[in-house]
């Protein structure tokens, strides 16, 4: 098994190897037999990484217990999903995951443009290839995943594996990997059509249109991908702690950032044929920060909970980066000629400086969480000694930056583009900056002091009611014209321009997110030792410990507290936290109880036993909003699937004409070629 | 034999609970220090002050080593000073605002200035020219042009 598991990784990369260069000999000499040669090719790289990675499974699920990832990351007692689930819980095995969704992505993308963009396509592929033959690079000669343990020449089988490692066997690590690659790996897709039309010398907007949705799903995935990590670190690490600034979270979210930056910007392109290079550089920034952030989990460049440890790996992707970043900053470099800007900025005060804003404040945002990522590295490198960088750091400096962030959602749907006028802006901005410093007074007369808090709740309210206008304002003017219930003007609002009021759902939901965050400002904790019987307090709740349980499966061993939960004196409920030591890997874990509720989270944490006597150490916190960060991921879930449904009417953006110069009338946009 | 292992397991998880009971040495005066150096277990991303890491092997010792001190009379800055001492400028949770540290709290400042200006260079740059003094445009023109607006208008904003 391993034997045919190698030979079609080996198969895999011979046959990428041939449609990179068939695809760009075929380009190159127009020889549309080639070009349809490496488009087969790009099915059977598939079919074989499927191959290898359906064996590799297998001998999970099989327990397989010859080869070495599987005996060092499954075991017989784990559940059939935490088998599977140990597919991507190894560096080799993640590695070949990579891979094989890359594959799937080639694979769709071959097919499903198989007849359109016949120049654009083989330098699509050539680029997906190229990174298809990196990642088969390491599959093969640096992390074989079907390595076998042996002594001498002989093949022997281990009796049992050592398991996943129990902080991953939860259903949120099941889910979180998965579609984190779907997103990282995804973001190849615009890229290779961003220099396909780089090589093609056809810089225009056909790239874009091509890949909007590819971009727009890629952008889902990992956001999903990055609130599930959100979800798992609050629920298994046993402290709540949902966002640590860790490097490897940082990594997740660098690209997210860009990306995001991108399907902004983008807009303005379509629009008004602005910012052709930038485009270019922040699709190029996102998949290369893809890859960067793979580097950085993988290769022991940086200190992480999350990374699979200390590898040279790290050698082999820096590698891949420079060849990949200096071919790019070429390409760009060199066709400059053909991504000059079809219009002008008619005003500093439009929708269009709005976005310029929104791009300089994400990317600066990009940038701060990078430097602190990398500053530990940089000053080892240049001082000798290290600095640590940690959340008060990140907290400091991005808690601004993602205010005025929130602020520019708000401000951008209030001016208009091209230009707006004084009037008009006063007229938009008044009640959502009186909502604002309404409820920031009523804040601060109810108590809170936290300027950040009051700042981030006004803001909120800001953005919350710009975005409401401007679904009133469209479906009354449907509902009047229509004659319509003004749900179904909503609906037919929406309809008639999904990427517009989807765009505000998604912006919506990011709102809802921030107030979670904000949440954390009023956090509260309590670490009690507490006996059978006795009772302690956090925030409103009075809690007391009234049992201990013990017991065993075939995985983990495990103790269990029983936690009354009383408001007022009334009890209103009963949690169970546990302790769980698991038998293969010797390793404790926490199973927290938590009280999830809008308004607040009491969770509860078994840290320990009592020193003296029958009783338990509970560590308890409440955490208030923070289920405000799940719902409002929903918000951003379906805000951008409607972005994904076609418009009612289909939209065509008429770019600027200029009328009339000083020295006589221009017909058409000569202006702005001139 | 099952029966021996199963004792073995739970001596090992009750050993492990009592050991690390994560309420040793955490008062608030500990919580105040603990706050300002970074748990350096390699395990979590937390502060030795607020950090709740089951077999934590850094933080149980700083705080003891924060509870000598403080008995001592040592103050926040000659504790916190020690550790740095010991462990270098790692043991510090946040960049110094001094020397090598102050460039990492400057950085993003500095970049986003750096961004401002190219900002500013592009909208100087790709601003359209100020509108020209009116000139006689033939009238029929003018409505041609006015009905092509009107056209893109109502498409625009749908």
């Amino acid at each position: 098994m391993e034997n045919v598991g190698a030979l079609s990784l080996l198969l895999a990369f011979s046959v990428a190897i041939f449609a990179l260069f068939s695809s760009i000999v075929g380009a190159w000499r127009k020889n549309l037999f080639l070009v349809a040669a490496s488009q087969r090719a790009v099915y059977l790289v598939w079919l074989l990484i499927t191959t290898a990675s359906g064996l590799l499974l297998y001998g999970l699920i099989e327990g397989d217990y010859r080869l070495q990832y599987v005996a060092l990351h499954a075991n017989k007692a784990m559940p059939l999903m935490y088998k599977i689930t140990a597919w991507w819980g190894g560096q080799e095995g993640s590695l070949l995951f990579w891979s094989w969704i890359l594959s799937c992505y080639g694979a769709v993308v071959v097919f499903t443009n198989r007849k359109q963009y016949k120049t654009l396509m083989p330098w699509v592929i050539a680029v997906l290839m190229s990174t298809q033959i990196f990642f088969l690079i390491l599959n093969n000669f640096v992390v074989p995943p079907f390595q076998v343990w042996a002594i001498g020449k002989g093949i022997i089988a281990l009796p049992d594996g050592q398991g996943l490692n129990p902080l991953l066997q939860t259903p949120s690590m099941a889910i979180h990997p998965p579609m984190l690659y779907l997103g990282y790996v995804g973001f190849i897709v615009p890229f290779a059509f961003a220099i396909a039309s780089l090589i093609t010398k056809q810089p225009g907007d056909e790239w874009i249109h091509t890949t909007r949705r590819w971009t727009l799903v890629t952008w889902l995935f990992q956001s999903a991908g990055i609130t599930l990590g959100m979800g798992w670190a609050y629920y298994v690490l046993g402290w709540g702690g949902y966002w640590a600034w860790d490097p490897v979270e940082n990594a997740s979210v660098l690209p997210w950032i860009t990306a995001t930056a991108f399907l902004h910007s983008v807009m303005m392109q379509e629009k008004k044929g602005m910012m052709k290079v930038w485009n270019m550089v922040l699709v190029s920034s996102t998949f290369f920060l893809c890859i960067f952030g793979t580097m950085l989990t993988r290769s022991g460049l940086v200190q992480s909970v999350h990374a699979f440890g200390i590898s040279s790996i790290g050698n082999y992707f820096a590698t891949f980066l420079a060849i990949g970043i200096s071919a790019t900053i070429w390409l760009i470099l060199d066709r400059l000629d053909f991504l000059k800007s079809e219009s002008h900025l008619e005003s500093v005060v439009s929708r269009e400086s709005s976005f310029l804003f929104n791009n300089l404040v994400l990317l600066a945002s990009c940038f701060a969480v990078l430097w602190g990522t990398l500053f530990p590295v940089i000053s080892e490198a240049v001082t000798g000694e290290k600095i640590s960088v940690d959340a008060p750091f990140f907290n400091k400096v991005n808690i601004p930056i993602g205010l005025f962030l929130l602020f520019l959602t708000g401000v951008g749907p209030l001016v208009a583009w091209r230009r707006s006028s004084t009037e008009s802006l006063k007229r938009n901005f008044l009640w959502p900056t009186i909502s604002m410093f309404a409820l920031m007074a009523g804040l601060f007369g109810a108590g809170i002091r936290n300027e950040y808090a009051l700042l981030s709740f006004g803001l909120c309210l800001f953005v919350t009611v710009t975005i409401l206008s401007e679904f009133v304002k469209g479906s009354m003017a449907i509902a009047s014209k229509e004659g319509m219930n003004p749900l179904m003007a909503t609906i037919e609002l929406t309809h008639r321009n999904t990427r517009r009021y989807g765009g505000y759902l998604v912006h919506m939901g990011i709102v809802v997110m921030f107030i979670g965050f904000t949440g954390a400002a009023f956090n509260k904790d309590v670490i009690h030792e507490a006996s059978l019987g006795q009772s302690f307090n956090i925030g409103r709740y009075e809690l007391k410990v009234t049992d201990l349980k013990d017991g065993e499966n075939d995985n983990h061993a495990w103790m269990k507290a029983s936690v009354d939960v009383f408001v007022n004196g009334e009890k209103i409920d009963t949690l169970n936290p546990e302790r769980r030591i698991y038998k293969a890997s010797r390793q404790p874990a926490s199973e927290v109880a938590i009280r999830r509720r809008l308004g607040e989270d009491l969770f509860l944490n078994f840290a320990a036993m009592a020193t003296q006597g029958q009783g338990a150490v509970i560590q308890a916190y409440v955490f208030p909003l923070v289920g405000w960060i799940w719902v409002g991921f929903m918000g951003v879930l379906i805000g951008t699937l409607i972005c994904l449904v076609p418009s009612k009417h289909k939209l065509s953006f008429p770019r600027t004409e200029v009328l009339a110069t000083a020295t006589g009338v221009v017909k058409g946009n000569q202006h702005a070629k001139a | 034999m099952r029966k021996l292992k199963t004792v073995l397991l739970f001596g090992l998880l009750i050993g492990v609970s009592i050991a690390q009971n994560p309420m040793d040495f955490l008062s608030p005066e500990i919580k105040r220090v603990g706050m300002k150096l970074a748990c350096l277990c390699g395990s979590c991303r937390n502060s030795v002050g607020d950090c709740t890491m089951i077999a934590c092997g850094y933080a149980f010792p700083a705080r003891q080593k924060i509870k000598q001190l403080q008995t001592m009379g040592a103050s926040d800055q000659n504790i916190a000073g020690r550790f740095v001492k010991e462990q270098g400028k790692k043991a510090l949770i946040e960049p110094e605002t001094t020397g090598f540290g102050l460039l990492g709290w400057l950085m993003p400042g500095f970049a986003i200035a750096l961004g401002l200006i190219a900002l500013g260079v592009y909208i100087k740059r790709f601003r359209a020219p100020m509108p020209a003094p009116a000139l006689p445009v033939p009238s029929e023109q003018l409505a041609e042009y006015e009905v092509t607006a009107a056209k893109q208008l109502d498409g625009m904003e749908k």
